[in-house]
């Protein structure tokens, strides 16, 4: 009898969960998380709105909404769709995506709440791709309701109604993407945020800094050119018949006629070509 | 304005609402001795008592008494073998009461395990020991003669 | 067919792009089981230094990426020779395909692809190219032996079968006059079709096979209805709109700086 070996070990997908319990995934409010979705064509669950119905737990059945249902808990794999796609959530209603956000919320909430709960009794947490779906498709539905927002701005302000922010210099002297905050007062009247920002580079020292800066970094990128040439000389030796168009492409960087002729590129044997 | 930047309040401004809430919040296992109608969670710290009050009586129609909550630091860990410091992030822990009448129990979630074990490659070694068990049963008293002669 | 359009490359993670759609598994959980980060700084606050400590170098094997024996074989302290992959520019291996082995024990002997791994160039028949393993062997019990099909390197070592003649040929990529991408074999000329099976992922067969999670999954029909109706209006205020919340102040004057 012939079996896969390397199947069945890999039918188990679940096990990373247990190996590599990492719920620090997701900022907390940067980000936001996510609900699972679809196959086919479809996307998204809808399920986690309906709680289950189960005893008489009177008014606090609500927060049955923390844990799967019950015929999730026992298996090794839940199998669910893809998360939505940004097209998808562009032809929905706000409203509709109101309802989708707080679905999406709590499918997150309870896959939260399940992963620490099996986490904590070492078993293995079904199918924990399941957060990221949810998660992927908080932040593009967020994007979408941004993209209308933006419209709606750009149409009655002229300006699109984001945080502003531009490119400005940080005491090292380098470049960084400073984001705006609000103020009450009018800047011109804003002595004390004046005196105490940390913007702009006056320092002759800095100068100094900035050259050793710069130099650390060119070399870091030399460094990284020459392990990719050493790589490539090593491909030759090992494979003197290899398709120089693919390895070009795949390297697009490296001067393969001039790699060719280091000497460690040339085989010491003779390749058996099938 | 973007979805995640929260306004500035001033007098007379229209009142500050929330649409896309992005805080997460997980049910903990309950403390021993734990008082039915209350319930544990972990939250982000960002959190106030009035938001985890909101939080479950908007999103989940739960009734809320009290919230009572703390941030809780994360440990300082040694990671083994490597032996440089870690520290767990810090979190917000919430005991929110609900009303007398209301009661929760923590759900086991992970005790019935009959239905996961069900390994593929377990099952096959255990029907091939079955099948050498039967067949060594079935040629006890014939030692030394091959496997197809009963057939 | 979609999947000859595929020009597989090994991505910057250094999976490949088959075993990316075989997985069915969002991204970002696949660059998160990927990577073996052993420690990562939160982000997002000022107190931390965007900073982590990350096994750069990953190991692929017969084991499929999201395997738990893949984790054990890319654990912090496992440590491999490295390994060279020479490029390919097209990819023309897929699952299901018949092919022809070149070498070993099983030389001339025909077979159907049932794996393939794309970070090594390597694909395993079906029941061909076997190695013998012992398997629970204890006092009582002699132990059963399985065959376990051993990888085959795509440059040399398997080579596609002309289904006009089923001799193993060539092949080229050529484009057919509807402009799609096709495996002609340079010997015959006959178009050597990609097979359904490479289509499959771990979730499904054929995406028309697919059975939807009928708790967790949205139906076709809610997916596809247009609720979306354009009006000058934000979505907070749209929202305010439904629920009948009015709103009547205006928010006075801040400065951005």
């Amino acid at each position: 009898m012939i079996i896969k070996f390397s199947r069945i070990l890999g039918v188990v997908r679940n096990q990373l969960s247990g190996i590599r319990p990492s719920v620090r995934g997701y900022a907390v409010e940067t980000l936001a998380g996510s609900l699972p979705s679809a196959e086919r064509k479809t996307s998204s669950g809808v399920s986690a709105t309906t709680t289950k119905p189960t005893k008489d737990l009177g008014p606090a059945k609500g927060l049955l909404a923390f844990f799967d249902s019950k015929d999730n808990w026992e298996v090794n794999e839940v199998r669910v769709g893809r998360s939505w796609r940004k097209d998808e959530l562009r032809i929905k209603s706000n409203s509709d995506l109101h309802k989708l956000w707080y679905v999406l919320l709590k499918e997150r909430n309870m896959l939260l709440t399940m992963l620490d709960e099996f986490n904590a009794n070492v078993e293995s947490f079904p199918s924990p791709e399941r957060i990221d779906k949810v998660h992927e498709s908080m932040v593009n539905l967020e994007e979408v309701v941004r993209e209308r927002n933006k419209a709606y701005y750009l149409l009655e302000t002229g300006e699109t109604g984001e945080r502003p922010g531009q490119l400005a210099l940080n005491l090292l002297g380098m470049q960084f993407f400073f984001k705006t905050a609000e103020h009450v007062v009018p800047p011109k009247h804003n002595n004390h945020w004046f005196k105490t920002r940390r913007l702009g580079c006056d320092r002759r020292e800095v100068a100094q800094f900035r050259l050793y800066h710069n130099e650390k970094i060119w070399l870091e990128k030399l460094r990284a050119r020459r392990k990719l040439t050493r790589h490539v000389m090593k491909l030759y030796q090992k494979f003197p018949n290899i398709d120089e168009e693919a390895l070009q492409a795949e390297f697009p960087e490296v001067n393969l006629e001039k790699v060719k002729r280091f000497k460690g590129a040339q085989g010491h044997y003779l390749f058996k070509s099938g | 304005m973007s979805t995640r930047w929260y306004p500035i309040y001033q007098k007379g401004n229209p009142q500050l609402r929330i649409f896309l809430t992005n805080f997460w919040m997980k049910m903990a296992r309950p403390d021993p001795n734990q008082p039915e109608n209350i319930v544990k969670f972990i939250t982000p710290t960002q959190m106030s008592d009035h938001d985890i009050k909101q939080y479950l009586e908007k999103i989940y129609q739960v009734p809320v008494a009290d919230v009572r909550s703390k941030i809780m630091e994360g440990k300082f860990r040694r990671v083994p073998q490597k032996g440089y410091i870690i520290k767990d992030e810090c979190y917000r822990q919430a005991y929110v009461t609900m009303p007398p009448n209301c009661k929760f129990k923590f759900p086991d979630v992970t005790s019935n395990k009959a239905k996961r074990e069900d390994d593929d490659m377990k099952k096959y070694e255990k029907t091939m020991k079955e099948s050498y068990e039967k067949f060594q049963k079935k040629n006890a008293g014939r030692p030394g003669v091959p496997g197809w002669f009963g057939l | 067919m979609r999947f000859s359009q595929v020009l597989s490359k090994i991505t910057k993670e250094g999976i490949g792009e088959l075993t990316k759609k075989q997985a069915n598994l969002p991204e970002s959980y696949v660059r998160r089981t990927l990577q073996s980060v052993e420690w990562r700084n939160p982000r997002g606050y000022p107190q931390y230094m965007p900073k982590q400590i990350v096994k750069k170098k990953t190991y692929y094997n017969v084991e499929k990426p999201w395997t738990a024996q893949f984790q054990q074989n890319n654990a912090p302290n496992v440590r491999h020779r490295k390994v060279f992959v020479e490029p390919v520019l097209n990819w023309s291996f897929f699952v299901g395909d018949r092919v022809e082995i070149l070498t070993g024990p099983d030389k001339g002997k025909q077979g159907t692809i049932c794996e393939v791994i794309e970070e090594r160039n390597w694909v395993l028949v079906e029941g061909l190219n076997l190695k013998l393993k012992s398997m629970g062997k204890t006092k009582n019990y002699p132990g059963s032996v399985i065959g376990v099909e051993q990888p085959l390197l795509i440059n040399h070592e398997v080579s596609l079968v002309d289904p006009a003649d089923l001799q193993s040929t060539q092949i080229e990529w050529r484009y057919t006059e509807e402009g799609e991408k096709v495996r002609v074999s340079t010997r015959t000329g006959r178009i050597i079709p990609v097979p359904i099976g490479a289509e499959a992922t771990h979730d499904y067969k054929t995406k028309g096979t697919y059975v939807e999670n009928k708790e967790k999954d949205t139906t076709d029909k809610d997916l596809t209805e247009i609720t979306f109706k354009p009006t000058l209006s934000t979505f907070e205020m749209d929202v305010m709109k439904a629920e009948g919340i009015v709103e009547t102040r205006t928010p006075s004057k801040t400065y951005w700086y």
